[in-house]
């Protein structure tokens, strides 16, 4: 039943690259159902209800010893979010956005609290339990690209495939089909530095994207971009989230995310904001860039929306 | 792509310092194959060289003190004896061209046939060096050096005694890669006598030919026991012992350089620890990139590793093959290069090409292991915040 479930929805390790190929939409890969969205992750590890969210952190707090004196980056923070979302995390510099990004990617375990994902306590996971995690489900996309130098685009992308037991034509195939998803059909043999800096983004969402996780997680996506390639990048990003129902969370400053995300939150000081001063928050942020921030998820439906585009 | 492409990938990086890294392991790998194949090359010296039947009598107190010529008579009328010949040292050196020494010796033409019937020395050669007091005996690997030919006409002045002697190659010795030139004692014997200086009277060592393998020990105590209270107490041994004895003296230098190469060897495997240290700290950020990916401790460690141990036996590889090259160049040139001695018995085997590799492994993993498992080891968040 799970096996079918995942064959339906598209599991990079249960599906064959045709399967994924013939899918079509957004440069050869189209829309899987709301069932899909919800299943891909549930179809192994854990099991979750329709109604409940795919992350779900829980009074987690995460400090760190700098020297002599504890930093706490994360205090109290619950926060829930649903299978399917374009989400951004915004906040000052030091606020606690980027350990909150490494929490729910399971790149850091909490002090304390859970952190929930796709129905599996990852606070509970061994560090190796977690790498095995993340290399199944999560895509990471960071600042600076961090795309290895000495290999081509294609190589680049093949990287996560490393991990699964797939053969070289099957690890090929695949890469080219995240590198064309991101639009590089023709910048595939490429070093990085052949490559714009917006290509070279764009190459580390088609790494993110080839193991076809049920989660990306972007930290700063735009940060080291131009403008023409933060939007391209934007619009990647949630064309993953509309075409393909990833679940998109992202930390970032940048203002022309707001016109791609489903929903804002807010951190400030290890806190996340809720209520009231979210909405503050975001009114302020309104304010000041002139654009709306959506603090509240736009509509139950995760469905495209094409506000934006 | 696969893991090793990624491997091969990271090596490539810095292309200079990889190929020092790799000249610096295959060196090592050169120098202690080059050691390991001398102990069985000397072996195999003295099984060519020595006979069983043949002693070597020196005086007791050292090669370079000499023994009464007529020691030689009085040896060859013991019981069990087939000949005697006394030998010493002639130094020639062919001034034509350029001053070129060889092993020569003046030596007793008429006792050569009976102290060396395993030379296979020409019947009618060995008539000719009794018959013309200027004849000479050339090795054959000496002859062909030259281009000299029987017959030819040549002068050798030697070093030991300042004669110059002109000589009359007579006959080939036809041993492979002998070098050696015999020149008849008594000719230098007159020649020294020409010029006012006295006979020779002495040798330098006398061979001995036992009729039988039986009567080798007798020989040796009937030799001893007759010197024994004389001026010139003797140490008679088989010719092979006498070549151990030479070749021990040589094995004791070669543990010595043996220990000096294992040195050096621990010296690469520290250029190339601190090579896989820089090289895995100027990947930090990839590294942890890797790690975020989903790459565990395990598989991080078995890529790290597997930069310097694939760097390693590579340069193994090309170190052994150097030195297959290196004593091959030897074996065919030790034949016409007399001052080469017994290197072209050294020989790169099966046993001395693993050893070689083994070492190469050896230096890979030592060298690997402690920064793969430094880089490998760190949690994923620590690197990232390290790098990011």
């Amino acid at each position: 039943m799970q096996a079918r479930a995942a064959r339906a929805c598209g599991r990079l390790d249960a599906v064959d690259p045709a399967t994924l190929r013939a899918m079509g939409g957004v440069h050869g890969i189209g829309p899987r159902s709301q069932r899909c969205r919800r299943s891909a992750m549930q179809s192994r590890e854990a099991v979750v209800s329709p109604s409940q969210p795919l992350i779900s952190l829980r009074h987690v707090a995460r400090s760190y010893r700098r020297g002599p004196s504890e930093v706490h980056a994360l205090d109290g923070t619950t926060l829930q979010i649903e299978a399917g979302r374009f989400v951004a995390i915004m906040g000052p510099s030091g606020s606690g956005k980027s350990t909150l990004l490494n929490l729910i990617s399971g790149i850091d375990r909490p002090t304390r609290g859970e952190v929930v994902v796709g129905g599996l306590r990852l606070d509970h996971l061994s560090e190796d339990a977690l790498a095995r995690w993340r290399a199944r489900h999560v895509g990471l996309v960071f600042q600076f690209f961090n795309l290895m130098p000495v290999l081509s685009a294609r190589e680049n992308v093949e990287l996560p495939l490393l991990l699964f037991r797939l053969s070289r034509g099957e690890r090929r195939e695949r890469a080219e089909l995240a590198l064309r998803i991101a639009g590089l059909e023709d910048r595939m043999e490429h070093k990085p530095g052949a490559l714009s800096g917006g290509e070279q983004q764009r190459v580390a969402v088609a790494r993110a994207l080839v193991t076809d996780p049920d989660l990306i997680v972007a930290d700063e996506p735009t940060g080291d971009l131009d403008a023409g390639g933060a939007e391209v990048v934007l619009s990647l990003l949630r064309s993953l989230r509309q075409e393909m129902g990833k679940t998109v969370v992202m930390v970032t400053h940048d203002p022309r995310a707001m016109r791609f995300v489903d929903q804002v939150f807010h951190i400030d000081k290890g806190r996340l904001l809720h209520g009231e001063e979210a909405a503050r928050a975001g009114r302020a942020l309104e304010s000041a860039l002139g654009i709306r921030v959506p603090t509240q998820p736009r509509g139950a439906d995760p469905t495209p929306t094409r506000e934006g585009a | 792509m696969t893991a090793f492409d990624l491997v091969r990938a990271n090596l490539g990086r810095n292309r200079l310092r990889t190929a020092l890294t790799a000249g610096a392991v295959a060196l090592a790998t050169l120098l202690v194959c080059l050691l390991l194949t001398m102990p069985a090359g000397l072996d195999r010296l003295l099984a060519r060289a020595a006979s069983n039947t043949r002693l070597s009598v020196v005086n007791q107190a050292g090669l370079v003190y000499s023994l009464p010529y007529s020691l030689a008579r009085r040896i060859r009328g013991l019981p069990g004896v087939a000949d005697a010949m006394a030998v010493v040292w002639f130094g020639g050196s062919f001034e034509e061209a350029g001053r070129i020494s060889f092993p020569s010796f003046a030596v007793e033409a008429d006792r050569v046939g009976g102290v060396y019937p395993d030379y296979a020395i020409a019947e009618n050669a060995l008539n000719d060096f009794r018959r013309y007091r200027d004849g000479t005996l050339v090795g054959s690997a000496t002859l062909e050096q030259y281009g000299w030919k029987i017959g030819q006409r040549i002068t050798l002045r030697s070093n030991v005694w300042n004669v110059a002697l002109d000589l009359r190659i007579v006959g080939e010795i036809p041993r492979e890669g002998n070098p050696v030139v015999w020149v008849q004692r008594e000719y230098l014997d007159q020649a020294m006598q020409a010029q006012g200086r006295g006979g020779l009277g002495t040798a330098g060592l006398i061979w001995v030919r036992a009729a039988t393998p039986a009567d080798v020990r007798p020989v040796l105590e009937a030799i001893d026991d007759l010197t024994r209270r004389t001026d010139s107490p003797t140490t008679a041994q088989t010719e092979t012992n006498f070549y151990a004895s030479f070749l021990g003296s040589l094995e004791g230098l070669l543990d010595v350089l043996l220990a000096v190469t294992l040195l050096v060897a621990v010296c690469i495997v520290f250029i190339a620890a601190n090579t896989a240290s820089l090289s895995i700290r100027e990947r930090a950020a990839e590294i942890a990139l890797l790690k975020a990916l989903g790459f565990g401790r395990a598989r991080l460690f078995a890529l790290l590793l597997a930069e310097t141990l694939v760097l390693a036996v590579l340069a193994g590889f090309a170190g052994v093959a150097l030195a297959f090259s290196v004593s091959t160049v030897l074996q065919e040139t030790a034949g016409r290069v007399p001052q080469l001695g017994p290197l072209g018995g050294f020989r790169v085997d099966a046993g001395v090409v693993l050893q070689g590799l083994a070492l190469a492994v050896g230096v890979g993993v030592v060298a690997g292991v402690v920064p793969a498992w430094g880089a490998a080891r760190r949690s994923v968040a620590d690197a990232l915040r390290e790098v990011f």
